[in-house]
């Protein structure tokens, strides 16, 4: 009988289990969400009329009765323009955002399947970059297409804001190809865009979910930047972010409402997609500090 | 064994001078796409009265009838003799026009920059310090919300707050009229850019710093510092915010250009007179050699920042270099 045995088997201290700390559905946020979307889908029967009409004989009105969120320099109805704008806004956020995804799930999964020379040339060339100021590339881009519409500024957003994305996908999809599915896949003979649609996607869907709603927020706030700098929408588009581009002549004329109400619509919306994000991101796991 | 240091400055300062030949080359030629006529920069309105022989020779004039990749081995050559041409927009040496306001984007772009890295890196650490109290989810909430709010907007509140109604800041432009020598009007004129500047970028680093320095609390050498009788305040900066500093730091160097582009919006909400607003200018007016060389500007400093975190980040973080190496021995 040696030491050992005498003293026993002391069993390993045991960490306190890991507290998954989920995070609450943000109700608030997809319920706010909620009634902006559908307002601004709703916008003919809740501001019926033509958001372009000038109204010129109401120019520069505070909030009203007869205007809820009062008129802008050039006479027209902010509320009407605020629903019919947040269709434009709304439809550049989801279609670049489409766009973007798009591109990031081929280009990722490509890399993530090509040999090895290839896919660490194909990730330097996303670093190179991701490390450019996208909105620089943006507006660069934007002057060289020359006259802008909702689709020209989509497909710029689109085609600079997949960088991230990818590298997500491709990180997955290298962990993901050598399993014993994709391998049976490729004997039976399948192609590349059905093993992506078969097997890999629904795999890293999930991992790249909350990049892709933070892709409409990024998307959304671009848009607005360059219509207000006036290198985006021409005010006759109405947006969110073209109608801020009257925010200059507001200042003179000390019209608050016409910077603070499609502002605040803008950065309600997108405070909403940042929260829905997060929640998405779920926060990975949450382990008690040592501290 | 140890790799030969020359070798490896060697290597990134090839892949430097690749990459800024590179960007030039991409820049001039996507720029040739833009539909808008040069000759409209230089003439103004005067271009529509030209007849269509005064415009051939004016294009002559300003070489811009040959052929693309022509005037582009011509930029080159000019350049590597430190002559990037005329601006079509200002009829100066482009050197000169932008030589004139890089200053301002310096001294904004720089206080910008620093006050951003100390702000952040003291929010992140009193967060982490004080994980889960009130004030922890006070800053992190405030964090998402100032994040949700574009850097134009914030600068327009700010101005109707601020100038419009309290009238207490002035609301455009670096100095006022005839007071260019004067300290304390400039630094009146920059409270306002150099506060967006910060606030925009502020809370993600701050977040960043507070999430590695959860992750580095939860190490297990965390243990061995408490149970060798260190105190909280001693084991989180003797220990792990000097593990995460090497990442923040060439995470900031990468910051950078990121900064410089949200100092672009905020000098043409402004109009401050510094290369942001320039830069815009160039783009709408097509001004080709402006653009040009305000693009290899921004694109240099990006690609020098990302190699110097880079450097940073394999060459100062002891963890890493001794990983290396030992990778170099094993491999002979």
């Amino acid at each position: 009988m040696d030491d050992f045995t005498m003293v026993g088997i002391r069993p390993a201290e045991q960490r306190p289990p890991v507290r998954r700390a989920r995070r609450q559905r943000p109700w608030l946020a997809l319920v706010v969400l909620g009634l902006l979307v559908a307002g601004c889908l709703a916008a003919p029967l809740i501001a019926p009329g033509d958001p372009g009409y000038l109204d010129l004989l109401n120019t520069s009105k505070a909030p009203c009765s007869q205007f809820p969120f009062g008129t802008d320099a050039m006479g027209r109805d902010l509320f009407r323009c605020i629903w019919h704008g947040g269709r434009v806004s709304l439809f550049i956020g989801f279609f670049a955002t489409l766009l973007s995804t798009v591109i990031a799930v081929v280009y990722g999964s490509a890399s993530g399947i090509a040999a090895p020379w290839v896919d660490s040339g194909m990730m330097r060339l996303t670093e190179i970059l991701l490390s450019v100021p996208d909105l620089l590339v943006v507006l660069f881009l934007q002057a060289i297409w020359g006259k802008a519409s909702p689709v020209s500024i989509s497909v710029i957003i689109g085609v600079t804001g997949w960088y991230s994305i990818s590298k997500v996908v491709r990180t997955q999809v290298r962990q993901l190809r050598a399993s014993e599915y994709v391998v049976a896949s490729k004997a039976m003979g399948g192609g590349f865009l059905h093993i992506l649609r078969q097997h890999l996607a629904p795999n890293f869907l999930s991992s790249i979910m909350f990049m892709v709603v933070m892709n409409v927020r990024l998307a959304i706030a671009c848009e607005s930047t360059l219509s207000f700098l006036g290198m985006g929408l021409p005010l006759e588009t109405v947006s969110w972010g073209s109608m801020l581009s009257l925010a200059e002549r507001a200042l003179m004329t000390n019209a608050w409402w016409v910077i603070l109400i499609p502002g605040g619509f803008l950065v309600a919306l997108l405070l909403c997609l940042t929260e829905v994000g997060n929640w998405l991101r779920q926060s990975a796991s949450k382990v008690e500090s040592n501290l | 064994m140890k790799r030969n240091p020359f070798a490896y400055y060697g290597k990134k300062l090839a892949v430097f001078f690749l990459s800024v030949l590179v960007l030039s080359a991409a820049v001039f030629f996507v720029a040739q796409l833009a539909p808008t006529d040069p000759l409209l920069a230089y003439y103004g309105e005067r271009t529509e009265k030209m007849s269509v022989e005064e415009k051939a020779q004016a294009r002559a004039r300003l070489g811009l009838d040959a052929p693309v990749g022509v005037q582009y081995l011509r930029w080159l050559e000019n350049a590597a003799r430190g002559e990037f041409g005329i601006s079509y927009q200002y009829k100066q040496s482009v050197t000169t026009v932008i030589g004139k306001r890089i200053g301002n984007t310096l001294i904004l772009g720089g206080l910008g920059f620093v006050l951003t890295f100390v702000g952040s890196l003291l929010l992140g650490v009193l967060c982490a310090w004080k994980e889960d109290s009130l004030l922890d989810k006070l800053l992190c909430r405030l964090g998402t919300v100032m994040s949700a709010i574009p850097e134009f907007w914030l600068s327009l509140v700010l101005i109707l707050i601020f100038c419009v109604r309290l009238r207490w800041l002035p609301s455009s432009g670096a100095y006022s009229v005839g007071k260019a020598k004067d300290l304390a009007d400039r630094a009146v004129h920059l409270i306002l850019p150099l506060v967006v500047v910060i606030l925009g970028h502020l809370w993600y680093y701050a977040y960043l710093i507070r999430n590695r320095l959860l992750e580095e609390v939860r190490a297990d050498y965390v243990l061995l510092c408490k149970s060798k009788g260190l105190s909280k305040r001693q084991i989180l900066f003797g220990h792990c915010l000097r593990n995460t500093l090497p990442t923040y730091i060439s995470l900031m160097a990468i910051s950078v250009p990121h900064i410089l582009g949200g100092t672009y919006i905020v000098e043409t909400v402004f109009s401050y007179p510094g290369v942001g607003t320039l830069s815009y200018e160039a783009a709408r007016m097509a001004d080709y050699n402006m653009l040009m060389v305000l693009s290899m500007l921004t694109g240099v400093t990006v690609i020098f920042c990302n190699l110097l975190g880079q450097i940073i980040n394999e060459r100062i973080d002891p963890r890493i270099r001794a990983e290396e190496e030992r990778e170099v021995a094993r491999n002979g």
